[in-house]
């Protein structure tokens, strides 16, 4: 007899998800806060299921919780709760406050769950798609803009590319290894004759559809224009959850099966990241709206944390888990930020309506700066820590080139960094913008405190992130 | 049909699904006129995906490929709604499906 | 190679067939009968009338969202004919397991109904 609550958490919120649904549609009233709070509730319940899981492998091995899964749930759950909250007030004066938005980020969340627990190729691609699929709808959310709509069909189209290659190399591994399964492909791997040829394309065309949704070089064209037409609630949501759930799976997948041919993909994600790292600190350099600096500043960030899977070791693993933590925090801190620039009633997105932020709104100039700092890595903030925890995995892998890169990427994306912190606190003051609700505030300090106080929680996250890297080295 | 008729080799099944992926590859990248074409192509991207997992579940003697065919097939037609849905709203505000008028934001 | 080809070879006679009968029709007529066409005859003939507006014209965007919701419930019951296969096999787990999917489905039907997707005005 199959163990069917394997999937409880899932299930749960699943279900959830539908029944709010449901009271959202039969209501028939304006409701979109009440059920972004009941969704937030199912998130929490989600939570606490999570942390009770027991490691175990169920319907027949396509799926597993272990340390290493729940720790990508318990991540990908905060971040999208974290977002949520910022919609709550944004989707409410954007005109956008349909109830409908909670619940597609809640089968998103569902589709990522999936992903981290995925044991088998089927699982991967059925959790990628509920992802992207709730995701396509969520950046075309604002109908009524055109902005949002063509960041809608943008972000589909090339998403949907990636998922069809994903596919192609999900086939092609299936037909050159034997299976699908996680746990069976290392022998299919290590054949008598080595890797074969069409196992190797397989396995490219997996690194490149997950690439995608990572949004690494170079896989990163969508990125800047989705970032900039999404409405922002949305953009956060995307630069945090759905940045975990690719990058999760593209380790259980090249540490679990594919661990011991490292020396076939070590070079792909060598380049990916070297690219990904230039890219996102040299073309951030000239843009002027927040949310294309953000879209920037991420695929960079994308590009830090792949520095840590190159080398395929434990305490690379363990880097990339800290690393995605910290940037998701600071992702969501940020992102609060750019969403409480509102003036007379709209949204503004430019870097120069920051202008003079401290003289009319120093806690805000306060926080942006502190998530600045920490994007930049300047110790002693969460971000510092991302970063030393990769580039010392690389440093002792003997790859210098990555560390090199990486310190130099950083100086540079410390000017755009900084140049925002200039901007907030030695230009001429703009007018001020609109008061923010406390849900902004509450995720902006939520974020805040995190980053700044990480150092002293150092010991705990550390620890957690070395039980579940420990996971994949079984 | 006669006894020792060849069947066709699983080669030829995985050069046809190679072909429809290529064709849909480049029906994205190259076609300047109609994003419905794009819809399109990207639908022959998951059936030759789909020719290789029958294929190969054939060839190995192995359920799971057609499995995932059916699983592909379910997820397409999501897509594909999903797709003409994001298209409406765009030609609603943009009053135009052209490929080339998709230029709003560039960087 | 070749006796792969030669299982197709019916298929090949009903090609020939088709071309050969179609061709004799269309042919035999330009040979034998006699063309004098004029004005009336060869005007349209679509219920004695003339045809109004473009064939090729517009769709109403509707038609799109009728088609949406169709693609989806048409190809999700391809699921049901495997599942009503191996009934016999896979026991109470597979019959239930198949009943939470129609679920899931109804969920989504009652929603779009509520929207009023169901709606043609």
């Amino acid at each position: 007899m199959m163990n069917w609550a394997a999937a409880s958490p899932e299930i749960f919120l699943a279900v959830a998800g539908m029944a709010i649904l449901l009271f959202g549609v039969l209501l028939k009233k304006e409701n979109a806060a009440l059920c972004t709070m009941l969704v937030l509730g199912a998130f929490a319940a989600t939570f606490v299921m999570v942390m009770q899981t027991v490691p175990q492998t169920a319907y027949s091995s396509l799926f597993v919780t272990d340390a290493f899964a729940s720790y990508a749930k318990l991540l990908i759950l905060a971040g999208g709760a974290l977002t949520m909250v910022l919609s709550l007030d944004y989707n409410e004066r954007q005109g956008i406050g349909r109830f409908e938005f909670p619940v597609l980020m809640l089968f998103s969340t569902v589709g990522m769950m999936t992903m981290a627990s995925a044991a088998n190729l089927m699982t991967l691609y059925m959790g990628l798609e509920l992802m992207s699929l709730s995701i396509y709808v969520l950046a075309a959310f604002a109908r009524e803009e055109l902005r949002s709509a063509e960041a809608g069909l943008k972000y589909f189209v090339l998403s949907a590319l990636a998922s069809g290659l994903l596919l192609y190399g999900i086939s092609l591994t299936y037909g050159f290894a034997g299976t699908m399964d996680f746990a069976k492909l290392p022998d299919a791997v290590t054949g008598v004759d080595g890797v074969s040829t069409g196992l190797m394309v397989g396995i490219a065309f997996v690194i490149a559809g997950l690439a995608f949704k990572l949004s690494a070089v170079p896989f990163h064209m969508w990125t800047p224009d989705v970032y900039e037409g999404a409405p922002t609630p949305v953009t956060a949501f995307m630069s945090t959850a759905p940045k975990v759930a690719p990058f999760v799976v593209l380790l259980r997948v090249l540490i679990g099966p594919f661990g011991h041919v490292s020396v076939q993909w070590q070079p792909i994600i060598e380049v990916v990241s070297i690219a990904s790292m230039l890219l996102g600190s040299f073309a951030a350099i000239g843009q002027t709206n927040i949310k294309r600096l953000m879209a920037y500043s991420s695929i960079g960030h994308m590009g830090y944390a792949l520095v840590g899977l190159a080398p395929g070791t434990e305490s690379g693993v363990r880097g990339v888990l800290i690393y995605l933590l910290t940037y998701v925090a600071m992702s969501a801190g940020a992102f609060a930020c750019v969403i409480a620039m509102r003036r007379q009633g709209k949204s503004v997105e430019r870097i120069s309506d920051l202008a003079g932020l401290a003289k009319t709104d120093l806690p805000l100039a306060s926080l942006l700066t502190l998530f600045m700092f920490s994007m930049a890595g300047v110790p002693p903030f969460a971000g510092f820590f991302g970063k030393l925890y990769v580039f010392l995995a690389a440093v002792q892998s003997g790859l210098w080139l990555l560390a090199i890169v990486g310190i130099l990427t950083s100086v540079v994306a410390c000017y755009y960094y900084i140049r925002i912190i200039k901007v907030m606190f030695f230009d001429a003051p703009a007018p001020a913008f609109d008061t923010r609700s406390a849900s902004v505030s509450f995720v902006a300090i939520a974020s805040g405190m995190f980053t700044l106080l990480f150092v002293l929680a150092l010991g705990p996250f550390t620890g957690a992130a070395e039980a579940a890297a420990r996971v994949l080295f079984g | 049909m006669q006894d020792g008729a060849l069947p066709v080799s699983l080669g030829s099944y995985l050069a046809v699904a190679a072909v429809l992926l290529v064709i849909g590859v480049f029906g994205i990248f190259l076609n300047r006129k109609n994003i419905i074409i794009i819809l399109m192509s990207i639908e022959l991207i998951l059936l030759a995906v789909n020719i290789n997992l029958v294929a190969f579940s054939a060839a190995l003697n192995d359920m799971a490929g057609q499995v995932l065919a059916m699983f592909v097939l379910t997820v397409a037609a999501a897509e594909a709604a999903i797709g003409l849905a994001i298209v409406v709203v765009y030609s609603r505000n943009r009053g135009s499906i052209e490929v080339e008028d998709v230029n709003l934001m560039k960087g | 190679m070749h006796l792969v080809l030669a299982n197709y070879f019916p298929v090949l006679v009903f090609l020939a067939i088709a071309l050969g009968i179609g061709g004799a029709m269309v042919g035999g007529s330009m040979l034998v009968a006699r063309q004098m066409p004029y004005a009336e005859k060869v005007s349209a003939y679509e219920c004695g009338f003339e045809a109004f507006g473009d064939a090729r014209r517009r769709f109403d965007v509707r038609f799109y969202l009728v088609a949406i919701l169709f693609i989806i419930f048409d190809l999700e019951v391809a699921f049901l004919f495997p599942w009503a296969i191996s009934l016999g096999r896979i026991g109470l787990f597979g019959f239930f397991s198949m009943l939470a999917f129609l679920g899931v489905l109804t969920v989504g039907f009652i929603y779009e109904w509520c929207k009023g997707a169901l709606e043609w005005e």
